[in-house]
């Protein structure tokens, strides 16, 4: 009875801390998606309001109104996240298992060899020679998936980590034993069990490949290639400096930009689709803890 | 007996298809990370776009001097300080959302919660700069313009031109950010916990705020070791859009605002100069390789299993 | 975002600069000339020469944008037997874009300086045109002059050409009308910054609630511009380091001249008096924005064409609030002025001769420059029986498959095209006179190289970038301020600048 109580008690309390902790988190998105659809100008005199004084719709008709490229660019960045997280998870998965191997003769030097990528790195220039004139990658899809992100040391270090607390030798030792070869045991008794961290890294991957724009900005000449970020970068930036005075080129009638205001409805469109695709991801995380319990 | 064993399972596990599975992540690191590496050259090196990289005249350390002049102490001070900062309280913070999240267990409530927590992840520091602004401006911001009346304490406060309040602001806004991130990282540890070994502490009688002191946080240990000797290894760089965009880039604040990132991002944005971009650089990351070497080989001493190489 | 806001700095002064268009219909040559005999040569080879612009438009889809170079390449294949790939850049990245390109042994033939001339001729990004000049771009020499041709040289040597358009910056007040009239303030007795202290304050007195003066961009009131006959000595305008001033050839101390002193010492006033946008400093929106607010009156701006003009095409971007505009200081013509905006064959160009006989058209035929700033006539834009430009019915500049029309004072030569509806010609008569009227600096001609000063130029930017926005906003007390400024300066090496400057000034003035 005592011990129901108590664990009750702390799931109050937990859940009276987390609401807190949501609520202050969401209340300056929530200015942001209010924003967007406030009226310029009204937006300029009063500043940003919970209850803006005059709303408007303006911003999001000026996005439509890019309506085919936004659409193009979403499917190139849905396309660049799916298979780069695919591919991402495997190479990864793969690399941190040995090194999460206590008699791995190469444990130590493999794990050096990863974490000194993360400290040095020969910079864009270099990077770029190598992949634009080995590679020939420019202009393609594969420059958005391959530069940068594919194995990043931060998540092979997780997933080793993940391995070498999480994963008994015993299993393996029993599995050795009965003759399996290691690709066997990797893809069969290690990837079961690897849900939570696969769930993370994947995660963790998929926001990297969805925000990125640096590729873009690097590899990218044709339009054809912009992903969501590129293009809401560009058409951030050019609103920007559409507006600062410039904009006596835009002819008769002048195009009237809202401002502000689009760049938050940007913001809202960016992360948009991660909302609504979050809720699907997570049950991972949820199933991580039933597979936790079940091994045990 | 356990001695021959042991001895009889180093002889099952061979290195070779080990090795082999690890290949193609190896492969691709090397030639995504190892091959460029020959960039740092233009660290010493008078760029020209004539010569090329290895045609270009040398230029010894020259390109290193501007990176120790005036300022050089006082912006070092503040990267390492707001890193130390970011290090400690976004573990402690990281790691008590991950617990709580994990006592809930009840997928609805964790559902919201973490996709909320998560937000502002998704959010590049442009936009974030232009919410912190929202707050913090002077004349229509939210802070000054309505909580401060609320308040009736009437003292309006000229925020991106006072220094002193932006250690705290910056603190606050690099939290928001990241917690929802690095509190992913433990509860994925925590849901690898084996759930027989709480189950026996509960039928021992160990009370919640007990099974998350003696088996969550040690369980979790190595996952802190490991996220912070890669945070060590990163001391001498700082997130170029938190101290850019989020204070605006308002050079009265640049006392506690400016970090090593902003600094070279200042001086080289009218010179462009390829050689000395390549000289910061290379410059964060021995300073960053010397200190995570020596952290690496104090954790090897105490507790081998947990060091990163 | 890197170098974004720099490039938005000069783009902005530059793009200030060139105004409505209105070009004599006599410019405006048909096009059916050079289609006539592109069938016969089917088989050559020609010397293929890529092109990087910065668009401030959307980028076009690869086959639009093949579209458009096939037009062209009707036209160069004839004429110079050579083809052309376009290859437009946004703005915000063109420099660093091409800049790696170049370092990763890309191919861009012809590009465009924003702002930085000296840098891509000091790490030689740039060919040395001045052996080539007269057999391949002779017309465009003699548009342009020898003498505007001068500030693209170092050394002697040629290493771009300027892009040609209206280059001199006159500083303006701009007000909205209805208030002036309504408060009786007669704008036209505002001679100078100095006068508008008044003015400010009797808005201020009659609307407590409104802030009157906002600045013209992030960072600055506007009034560092209304220093009369500065020479820049090649540094940003927003960041100067060791200026001459007048017919004096000594480099001063921009920070120690009495003129900025009393600037400083104004701008505070406004702050204290609260007549001046407290937040100047950091705003983060244009003067466009805030004044199409209704708590605004005035700011302060320097631009290329006369004042009704300016201010009738702002108040068109300010949904329509009438708008005065009155002149407050004279133009005054630097190196800078008119290489910001400077076009170069690259050096690691294998066809140099061909880019630069490309560069010629961009200056001197109206087919291939029309093509590259609007496109494929009918398709992208109309044209009516006077000769001015519109978009198609219905269509916008984010609807048309090609248009660079934001781009018009950056590409080639900008009187020879087709000028847009809406606009006057005696604008650009007035514009023209301007170029010639307008004083120029006895140093017209020098430039700068700052490579054996980097480590100093770089610690100075960063002391500038920290206490100039807060003096020319008023946020901080000048008293107080100014001396640590210029304490702080010397320690970053200011005086070794100067001296750098002071010794290839006198260099440069004895072989000139």
């Amino acid at each position: 009875m005592f011990r129901l109580t108590d664990e009750k008690m702390f799931r109050g309390f937990a859940t009276f801390l987390l609401t807190t902790l949501t609520v202050i988190t969401l209340l300056p998105i929530i200015l942001i998606v209010i924003a967007s659809f406030t009226d310029e100008t009204a937006l300029i005199s009063n500043g940003y309001a919970y209850f803006p004084k005059a709303w408007s719709l303006n911003a999001y008709y000026y996005l439509i109104n890019q309506g085919k490229l936004i659409f193009r660019a979403y499917g190139v960045t849905i396309l660049v996240t799916l298979v780069g997280t695919l591919a991402s998870v495997l190479f990864t998965t793969m690399l941190a298992y040995p090194m999460s191997r206590k008699n791995f003769k190469y444990r130590r030097i493999l794990s050096f060899f990863v974490f000194f990528t993360m400290l040095f790195n020969g910079g864009i220039v270099s990077s770029y020679m190598m992949w634009t004139n080995i590679f020939g990658i420019k202009n393609s899809i594969w420059a958005l998936i391959l530069p940068n992100y594919l194995v990043t040391a931060f998540n092979v270090f997780l997933v080793r980590n993940y391995y070498a607390n999480n994963v008994h030798e015993s299993i393996i030792e029993s599995a050795q034993i009965d003759g399996a070869t290691e690709l066997r045991i990797f893809w069969k008794i290690i990837m079961p069990l690897s849900v939570p961290v696969v769930a993370t890294i994947s995660l963790f991957t998929a926001l990297i490949y969805w925000n990125d724009w640096l590729n873009g900005l690097y590899y990218i000449t044709k339009s054809e290639y912009f992903g969501i970020q590129n293009l809401l970068i560009k058409i951030m930036n050019n609103v920007q400096f559409l507006k600062s005075g410039s904009s006596n080129f835009l002819g008769v009638g002048n195009m009237n930009l809202p401002g502000t205001s689009v760049r938050m409805a940007m913001a809202v469109i960016g992360i948009l689709p991660i909302i609504l695709i979050y809720p699907f991801l997570q049950k991972y995380f949820i199933k991580g803890v039933i597979v936790g319990a079940v091994k045990g | 007996m356990k001695k021959v064993i042991k001895k009889k399972n180093r002889g099952l596990t061979k290195s070779g298809p080990l090795l082999l599975i690890a290949l193609p992540g190896i492969i691709y690191l090397f030639i995504n990370n190892y091959i460029p590496m020959f960039g740092v050259f233009l660290a010493f090196k008078d760029y020209s776009y004539v010569k090329g990289i290895f045609g270009s005249d040398w230029n010894g350390l020259n390109n290193f001097k501007y990176l120790f002049k005036q300022d050089a102490f006082l912006i070092i001070r503040n990267t390492l300080l707001y890193n130390f900062t970011f290090i400690i309280l976004g573990t402690i913070f990281a790691i008590i959302v991950a617990i709580l999240m994990c006592e809930l267990g009840e997928k609805f409530r964790v559902k919201i919660f973490q996709s909320s927590l998560l937000l502002p992840n998704l959010l590049s520091w442009v936009v974030i700069g232009f919410i912190g602004y929202a707050f913090l401006n002077a004349d229509t911001g939210f802070i000054n313009n309505t909580l401060i009346k609320l308040m009736g304490s009437g003292k309006e406060v000229a925020w991106y031109t006072t220094p002193k309040y932006w250690p705290f602001i910056l603190t606050i806004v690099y939290l928001w950010k990241n917690i929802g991130y690095s509190s992913i990282i433990y509860m994925a540890s925590i849901s690898g916990i084996d759930k027989s070994i709480f189950e026996a502490a509960k039928i021992d009688g160990a009370k919640k705020l007990e099974q998350i002191k003696h088996i969550t946080i040690p369980m979790l240990k190595p996952t802190i070791i490991i996220l912070t000797l890669m945070a060590v290894g990163r001391i001498f760089y700082s997130d170029f859009g938190l101290f850019y965009q989020v204070p605006m880039n308002s050079g009265a604040l640049y006392k506690t605002t400016q970090t090593i990132d902003t600094y070279v991002y200042h001086g080289l944005m009218e010179l462009q100069d390829i050689g000395m971009s390549a000289a910061a650089a290379l410059y964060q990351s021995v300073v960053g390789f010397v200190l995570v070497i020596t952290a690496n080989a104090v954790v090897r001493k105490v507790d081998n299993d947990n060091a990163l190489f | 975002m890197k170098n974004f806001k720099k490039l938005l700095l000069i783009a902005c002064s530059v793009l200030m600069v060139i105004g409505l268009v209105a070009c004599s219909k006599s410019d405006s040559v048909g096009n059916d000339k050079g289609k006539a005999s592109s069938d016969k040569v089917e088989k050559k080879s020609y010397d293929k020469v890529v092109y990087a612009y910065a668009t401030f438009n959307n980028i076009p889809n690869s086959d639009v944008l093949e579209t458009v170079a096939e037009e062209i390449n009707v036209i160069t294949r004839e004429k110079i037997n050579v083809e052309v790939e376009l290859l437009p850049i946004a703005i915000f990245d063109y420099s660093s874009s091409v800049s790696l390109t170049l370092q990763g042994g890309g191919q861009i033939d012809l590009f465009e300086s924003l702002g930085d001339f000296n840098n891509s001729v000091s790490s030689d990004m740039a060919y040395d045109l001045t052996d080539m000049i007269d057999s391949y771009a002779a017309e465009t020499k003699e548009i342009i002059g020898e003498d505007i041709l001068k500030s693209t040289t170092k050394g002697g040597r040629i290493y771009g050409i300027p892009t040609y358009k209206p280059y001199a910056l006159t500083p303006m007040v701009i007000y909205k009308q209805e208030i002036a009239d309504e408060l009786g303030i007669d704008m036209t007795q505002v001679k100078d910054i100095f006068d508008l202290t008044d003015v400010l304050r009797t808005v201020k007195e009659a609307y407590p609630d409104m802030t009157p003066l906002v600045p013209v961009q992030t960072g600055t009131s506007g009034v560092n511009m209304t220093i009369p006959e500065v020479d820049y000595l090649t540094d940003d305008y927003y960041s100067p380091k060791g200026i001459l001033k007048g017919n004096d050839m000594t480099v001063i101390d921009y920070y120690g001249t009495e003129e900025f002193a009393r600037l400083a010492d104004l701008t505070r006033t406004w702050y204290n008096e609260g007549l001046i946008l407290q937040d100047a400093a950091t705003t983060t929106s244009t003067a466009t924005e805030l004044m199409s607010a209704d708590n605004s009156f005035c700011y302060v701006a320097s631009y290329s064409y006369p004042t009704e003009d300016t201010a009738a095409s702002i108040s068109a971007q300010t949904g329509g609030i009438p708008l005065g505009a009155v002149q407050i200081g004279e133009a005054y013509l630097d190196t800078t002025s008119i290489n910001a905006l400077t076009w170069m064959v690259s050096s690691t160009s294998k066809v140099p001769e061909a880019a630069l006989k490309f560069l010629n058209l961009t200056f001197t035929d109206p087919d291939v420059i029309n093509l590259l700033i609007y496109g494929i006539k009918d398709r992208d834009y109309v044209m009516d029986e006077e000769g001015f430009v519109s978009y198609p019915e219905g269509q916008d500049a984010a609807s048309v498959p090609y248009t660079a029309q934001l781009s018009v004072g950056t590409l080639g030569n900008f009187f020879k095209m087709y000028p847009q509806e809406g606009t006057k010609k005696e604008s650009l008569i007035w514009e023209e006179e301007q170029n010639q009227l307008a004083k120029k600096s006895p140093a017209m001609g020098f430039t700068f190289d700052s490579s054996e000063v980097k480590t100093e130029y770089s610690a100075v930017i960063n002391v500038i970038n920290q206490y100039l926005p807060g003096l020319l906003c008023g946020s901080v007390d000048p008293v107080e301020m100014i001396p640590e400024f210029r304490n702080k300066l010397s320690e970053a090496g200011l005086d070794t600048i100067i001296k750098a400057k002071q010794t290839q000034l006198d260099e440069w003035l004895k072989n000139n």
